[in-house]
């Protein structure tokens, strides 16, 4: 085996191997093994090249959580997470979260993962009980378990990762089971639904009767393994659940990719276009390989549908590239949805670096799709921070290798991603007009822009969220929060927390902005301290950052705070605004290599005009209030 | 199939999930090797099951008090009674 041969050789390329052949296991010994080989590196002290994020995770359920706490370990080792593990003792995790002083509060999780016990997920009552009853216990049974998951929540500020029920495989009561509530087959259904649609942001639905579904009812039960060790299912199931768990925990802490840049010839057809031509390429309805062709497409499209953004890279002429998009009438795919198309003979890996810097994004947000191992390969390793899919050998998988790939799973899907593709030509247009104006204010000017300014709400909320966590670049300090810590700052009486929209002549940009500040005490009366502030990189260099500023400057007044603390902290990706803060005015309070301090006196501060008409400001409720207790 | 037959079998299967060589004999068990932990243990019984093509019943491998048993009880169940 490779990777044995690497650790004895201390070889580094031991980790990412690791880390690739932990991604494809699908049964319970590779991983198992594979985990054995990651103690083994690392008592022999190869480690990771890539710094680890400590992660505190708890697993608590009504079975026993090992080897299943192992492998999920592992899985998370591998996604770049040293984990500190709380194993709960079996059945106990009521009590374990009822009790304020159990040694769960005492190890303050990050993350906690709940795998309730299916025999309190049971109709108590009678097969001949009214539906209403029957339904009504099993919404009992859901909200109960939400309100287990909201005292760890609030107790802690833990994410958690609540596991649902693996449906009965065994035929008793037969076909009956659909007709009532009270067989165990129908009443889990109900209450996995029911927890699925109520479940609240800090809560991660670990999917396990889906899970299980995938890999068959009755090869994911195993009583053997209950009456022996208290197993909660079939091995092979451990580790999808352990899987899961990874790739939840990558979700909340990083977010999913943004762009899929896409090969053409026998990627998105069938046949070379530069070769065989418009004519003679497959794709539509009229053979099945053309038919699968299309169905991918439309695979492809449903993807932009939900924010992901669409970029070809193809070694072709360009007007060969494009004319089937232009002219093919069994195309899905038309050029208005893709934000780049690159064909041309350069290296893929050049594209797609030059796209990234077109589209202000990193390069760890790009997925790479093409069925030419060579081109993937020269993409792994010129550019290793972007994802690479290799396709197989039949379309007809096509669409099952992206969606297995797990790239791009949202955790919600707002209004702002549906029109994504569309945000990002625009600004493609609004890039041309730069180039033609001369003067930079005559082009803001033209650009007709518009912004709102709104304190934090429910609606904004999951937006919010999605920005606070995936934005890199322009962000000043990048605290990430949840929605559920977003919404609590909404009604927090010491921040003040905002947003901007902004829309110009163009289109609509949508929610790009978001800033929480924090009065807090200093030396001369309180202080309001700039806690986060970030911005979409799209939306740079048009005067944003200026009223940011003018309404940062507006609520410390409101607030009653002389001066305004602004903070930096560097990450190997925020560079851009290192001095965000002396090129606004202001000047340097105190500065380590990781945490720089900036002031700026309220009173001193006149705002700036811009070309930017401001429609709304913040807390403009609060500020009637304000207003009108100062004419008193 | 007999006991030594079954134990040189097994020797491949604890080599693929042991770090640290062990060398099987009829009166080794799990408290005489440091790695053969529960986990250890899990891993095993699915590989072994691979291995042999048999499924064991519900107790019956904690029963065994070490390798020749073990061994005993895999001919018992590759032979079907």
């Amino acid at each position: 085996m490779e990777l044995r041969e690497l650790l004895i050789r201390k070889d580094p390329l031991f980790w990412p191997q690791l880390r690739e052949q932990s991604g494809q296991a699908s049964n319970f010994e590779t991983l198992i093994s594979l985990c054995t080989l990651r103690k083994r590196a690392e008592a022999a002290g190869l480690a990771p090249a890539e710094p680890q994020e400590t992660l505190r995770i708890a697993f608590l359920g009504g079975c026993s959580l090992y080897p299943l706490n192992e492998l999920a370990r592992h899985m998370l080792s591998v996604e770049g997470y040293a984990c500190e593990v709380f194993t709960g003792d079996f059945d106990n995790y009521v009590s374990e979260i009822m009790d304020e002083a159990s040694a769960l509060y005492r190890f303050a999780p990050q993350v906690v993962f709940l795998l309730p016990s299916p025999g309190r997920c049971k109709y108590q009552g009678r097969w001949t009980d009214a539906r209403q009853v029957q339904q009504a216990q099993a919404v009992e049974t859901a909200s109960q378990l939400l309100d287990l998951c909201r005292r760890v929540y609030e107790r802690t500020g833990a994410e958690v990762l609540l596991s649902n029920f693996i449906l009965p495989g065994g035929f008793d009561p037969g076909a009956y089971r659909t007709r009532t509530l009270a067989s165990d087959w129908s009443f889990r259904k109900m209450v996995n639904l029911e927890l699925g649609l109520n479940a609240p942001p800090y809560v991660h639905l670990c999917d396990l009767e889906f899970l299980a579904y995938r890999r068959g009812a009755t090869a994911s039960e195993d009583a053997r393994g209950w009456f022996e060790t208290k197993q909660p299912c079939a091995p092979d199931l451990l580790a999808d659940i352990a899987k899961e768990i990874a790739v939840l925990v990558r979700g909340f802490r990083k977010g999913h990719k943004k762009v899929l840049v896409l090969d053409l010839d026998n990627t998105l057809w069938g046949g070379v276009v530069g070769d065989d031509g418009l004519e003679g390429i497959e794709i539509g309805d009229t053979s099945p390989r053309g038919e699968a062709f299309k169905t991918f497409q439309r695979y492809i499209l449903s993807l932009a549908g939900r924010g992901i953004l669409l970029a070809v890279s193809s070694k072709n002429d360009h007007e060969k590239a494009i004319e089937p998009f232009d002219k093919h009438p069994e195309m899905v795919l038309r050029p208005q949805h893709f934000v780049s198309f690159k064909a041309n003979w350069n290296p893929k890996s050049e594209n797609i670096r030059e796209m990234a810097a077109e589209l202000n994004l990193g390069l760890d947000s790009f997925v790479f799709v093409d069925d030419n191992p060579a081109e993937i390969e020269i993409v792994r390793q010129f550019l290793p921070e972007v994802s690479t899919i290799l396709l197989g050998p039949d379309p007809a998988a096509y669409t099952r290798e992206l969606q297995d790939s797990r790239y791009f799973e949202p955790r919600s899907i707002t209004a702002e991603d549906a029109g994504r593709t569309a945000q990002y030509r625009q600004e493609a247009e609004r890039r041309t007009l730069l180039a033609s104006a001369t003067d930079m204010d005559a082009y803001l000017a033209s650009l007709e822009m518009e912004a709102t300014l709104r304190e934090f709400n429910p609606i904004d909320a999951p937006r919010i969220a999605q920005l606070i966590n995936k934005s890199n670049q322009f962000n000043l300090t990048t605290r990430r929060r949840t929605e559920a810590e977003v919404l609590e700052l909404a009604g927090d009486p010491g921040a003040a927390a905002f947003t901007i929209r902004l829309r110009d002549r163009f289109g609509d940009h949508g929610l790009i902005a978001v800033i929480i500040a924090k009065i807090v005490p200093g030396k001369g009366g309180p202080v309001f301290e700039i806690d986060t502030w970030l911005m979409s990189c799209r939306v740079l260099k048009r005067q944003v950052e200026q009223e940011t500023l003018n309404e940062i400057a507006r609520l410390a007044r409101l607030h009653s705070c002389a001066e305004i603390r602004g903070v930096y902290i560097p990450t190997a990706k925020n560079g851009m605004v290192r001095d965000l803060y002396p090129q606004m005015g202001f000047r340097p309070a105190s500065g380590s290599e990781t945490h720089t301090e900036y002031l700026l006196d309220t009173g001193a501060y006149e705002a700036v005009p811009t070309q930017i008409r401001i429609t709304g400001r913040s807390y403009e409720s609060r500020s009637s209030h304000f207003a009108s207790t100062a004419s008193f | 199939m007999n006991q030594d037959q079954v134990i040189s079998r097994l020797q491949r299967v604890f080599d693929n999930i042991f770090l640290e060589p062990v060398q099987l004999t009829p009166q080794l068990s799990a408290q005489d090797v440091e790695e053969w932990d529960s986990l250890t243990q899990i891993s095993l019984m699915v590989a072994v099951e691979k291995e042999f093509n048999v499924r064991f019943r519900v107790g019956e491998v904690e029963a065994t008090k070490n390798v020749g048993e073990f061994a005993d009880l895999i001919v018992r169940r590759v032979n079907g009674n």
